[in-house]
């Protein structure tokens, strides 16, 4: 059985997000085994030049490595991504790289309709920056809107049109976890990228 | 001098975008004033978590709301904005909305060759998103790349090139604040539409307080964490104390009222009891709209008093309120302007003009008589387009321009018709007499609406019998228990 972490974009105790990743474990748990992570109590990121990387984002690293995929569910702040999942995706590619060439899939629900739609346009963006170089699932927006009524009492989704959707994006992911991993040849090409990896060479992005 | 904040978007030891903004701090050092705010200890953004818990959110958010632009300097992290500047806006964006109708200007400086292209790209996506609401000036993108070659050991940017067109975007950022800070003035396009209910906020309108709660003053002042009792304000021009300038407004020989621009009544300055003001207002009428401190059959009067000064048609609009042998009191409304001359309010003096006639009468050793002569004038002045008090051809007539220098040269001899607004005041004192009463009655007190009778009458001569006094104002038992006229008596 294949094994995920779901990591849930926002600290707020109210996140919609949270519920969907719960759900999914729950409503997928005959098919792959989902560990759902909280990003909250990460720091937010900054440069050291011991590079220094906080024990959590160590840990989540560790995680990530042993599983076959990563689902992220984000909220929309303020058109983008939150900065905590930002950060966390900064330590997670500082001077360590679990997420090089690993599977993710985006997830995204927001109270009004639009279902952060603009933050998982970002997301994608970031995840594909040389640093991070994630194999995110192509053409599978789920855009989950007006998630303050979506779920019933027990946490499902009442919508049986999303859940269907869900279920078809998914049932992808798994099969996308097998395809990628035929994509041996930029993978190598990515890894020598990460052994010649700095912060300061000019190859990150990055400006400091 | 202009005021700009600067955040550099990533926290950390060294930073080319903090260093780029203390160049720009210090290249335009004689024209700007930037200061660069730390975000190094802005705690993780969490909305369940309330921003006045924090103190460095709360000084962020004064600061920028202070000042009139925002630069924001952003190096490129992961394809995107830096999460320590992405944090920060997300606390300035859920309780507090600081940067709402801001003018921002992004830079960014990088080791590479791209600049922060897609950093900057997503900071102006971000924003411009509804929560966050501010304007960013278009094009002008300015990406330092190379940053690590850029800087001279003194901190200065080596290209003269790159200086040059910093030279010139910054020039630019100078008018698109001003377009900026234009773009929430209220443009009504007649008297009749001035809002007395004050709904159309302008960027100093203190958002989510009831206007009309008795203690507006006190939950308006907490939610924009205000200056008080010590705390220092810079003046145009010199420093005072809140309570120092509470001293001084307070002891002003006049009461004072400000209305903003989105005809709120905002202040006055509490000399005395409403029971022995001049012009009554209490404390907990101050955030009013203007609708709700006048009645409305007097809503169209204060109306055309707001457009002739928001307009720029007049500078000062004057009328006679309580009139009689003992008292001549005077509501002066002057427009208020920006240094784009936006107008940005009404200051209202209400002041007894009777005994500074009775003091220059006693002094010159001079009495009152009635003037054979005098041409029946409207005793409101500055509102020619409503009284019709002086025609037209009139070449006295007073116009924004000539109004504008006319208020330097109150004290020269006043040979014109009693006709211009801002000389008036002192018109009748040097004349010694006073026209009599010839236009139609204008309700007065624009701003507040205390006074609900019409001045009819109008006479200063000491034999006529007092005007009609307005009845919910109080007049003062006698001029003898007025200080300065005491004095001038004896």
């Amino acid at each position: 059985m294949k094994k995920f972490v779901a990591l849930v974009g926002t600290n707020t105790v109210k996140s919609t997000n949270r519920k969907l990743l719960q759900y999914m474990k729950k409503r997928y748990a005959d098919d792959a085994e989902i560990e759902v992570v909280e990003l909250k109590g990460l720091p937010i990121f900054k440069k050291t030049k011991e590079v220094f990387i906080p024990q959590q984002a160590r840990d989540i690293a560790e995680k990530i490595d042993a599983a076959d995929g990563v689902i992220i569910g984000t909220p929309e702040y303020d058109h983008s991504i939150p900065a905590l999942l930002s950060s966390a995706l900064a330590w997670l590619s500082y001077g360590i790289h679990p997420l090089m060439d690993k599977p993710v899939m985006i997830v995204g629900t927001s109270y009004g309709t639009l279902g952060a739609s603009r933050a998982q346009a970002q997301l994608r963006q970031i995840l594909d920056s040389p640093e991070l170089k994630a194999t995110v699932l192509p053409s599978s927006e789920f855009l989950l809107g007006h998630s303050l009524q979506a779920f019933d009492e027990n946490g499902d989704l009442k919508s049986a049109t999303e859940s269907q959707k869900l279920d078809g994006l998914f049932d992808d992911f798994l099969e996308f976890i097998d395809l990628t991993e035929q994509l041996d040849n930029s993978k190598k090409l990515h890894e020598q990228q990460a052994a010649s990896f700095t912060w300061d060479n000019g190859t990150t992005g990055d400006d400091e | 001098m202009v005021k700009l904040v600067g955040i550099a978007g990533s926290i950390g030891e060294q930073s080319y975008n903090r260093m780029l903004l203390e160049f720009i701090r210090d290249h335009f050092k004689k024209t700007v004033d930037v200061e660069i705010l730390d975000i190094n200890d802005v705690p993780v953004f969490n909305e369940d978590e309330d921003h006045n818990d924090n103190p460095v959110v709360h000084e962020l958010a004064r600061k920028i709301a202070g000042a009139n632009g925002v630069i924001l300097a952003t190096p490129e992290h992961n394809h995107t904005v830096p999460a320590a500047m992405k944090n920060v806006i997300e606390w300035l964006s859920n309780n507090v909305h600081p940067l709402d109708g801001k003018a921002v200007w992004i830079v960014g400086a990088s080791y590479h060759t791209q600049g922060s292209s897609r950093a900057q790209l997503h900071l102006k996506q971000i924003l411009e998103s509804p929560g966050v609401n501010a304007y960013v000036m278009p094009g002008n993108e300015f990406l330092l790349s190379n940053a690590k070659e850029a800087f001279a050991a003194d901190g200065s940017l080596k290209d003269a090139r790159t200086v040059g067109f910093l030279e010139i975007v910054m020039k630019k950022f100078l008018t698109f604040m001003k377009v900026i800070e234009m773009l929430d003035a209220p443009d009504p396009k007649s008297a009749h539409e001035e809002d007395m209910d004050s709904k159309h906020p302008v960027n100093t309108t203190v958002p989510d307080v009831d206007m009309t709660d008795p203690e507006w003053v006190e939950k308006a002042a907490e939610k924009m964490h205000a200056a008080s009792g010590g705390d220092y304000v810079k003046l145009d021009r010199g420093l005072l104390t809140v309570d120092q300038l509470n001293y001084f407004l307070n002891s002003m020989a006049g009461e004072l009222t400000f209305a903003d621009d989105n005809n709120q009544f905002i202040y006055y300055n509490k000399t005395a009891d409403a029971a022995h003001m001049l012009a009554p207002r209490t404390p907990d009428q101050v955030g009013d709209p203007l609708s709700a401190v006048h009645p409305d059959r007097v809503i169209e009067h204060v109306k055309q008093v707001l457009y002739a000064l928001r307009t720029g048609e007049s500078d000062v609009v004057s009328m006679p309120a309580q009139t009689g042998p003992n008292q001549h009191v005077m509501h002066y409304y002057r427009a208020m302007r920006d240094e784009n001359r936006r107008y940005r309010g009404v200051n209202e003096l209400v002041i007894d003009i009777m005994p500074i006639l009775k003091y220059y009468l006693a002094a010159t050793g001079q009495k009152l008589v009635k003037d054979p002569d005098a041409v029946p004038m409207s005793p409101i002045t500055g509102l020619d387009a409503v009284t019709g008090a002086s025609a037209h051809s009139d070449p006295t007539k007073t116009d924004a321009t000539s109004g504008a220098s006319g208020s330097k040269s109150v004290e020269k001899p006043a040979e014109k018709p009693a006709t211009d607004a801002t000389s008036g005041a002192s018109e009748s004192g040097n004349e010694a007499t006073v026209a009599p009463a010839a236009a139609e009655p204008i309700d007065t007190d624009a701003l507040t609406g205390a006074s609900e009778e019409p001045a009819t009458g109008y006479s200063a001569t000491e034999d006529d019998a007092p005007a009609k006094q307005p009845a919910p104002t109080p007049e003062p038992e006698s001029t003898d228990t007025d200080a300065t006229t005491g004095a001038s008596e004896s």
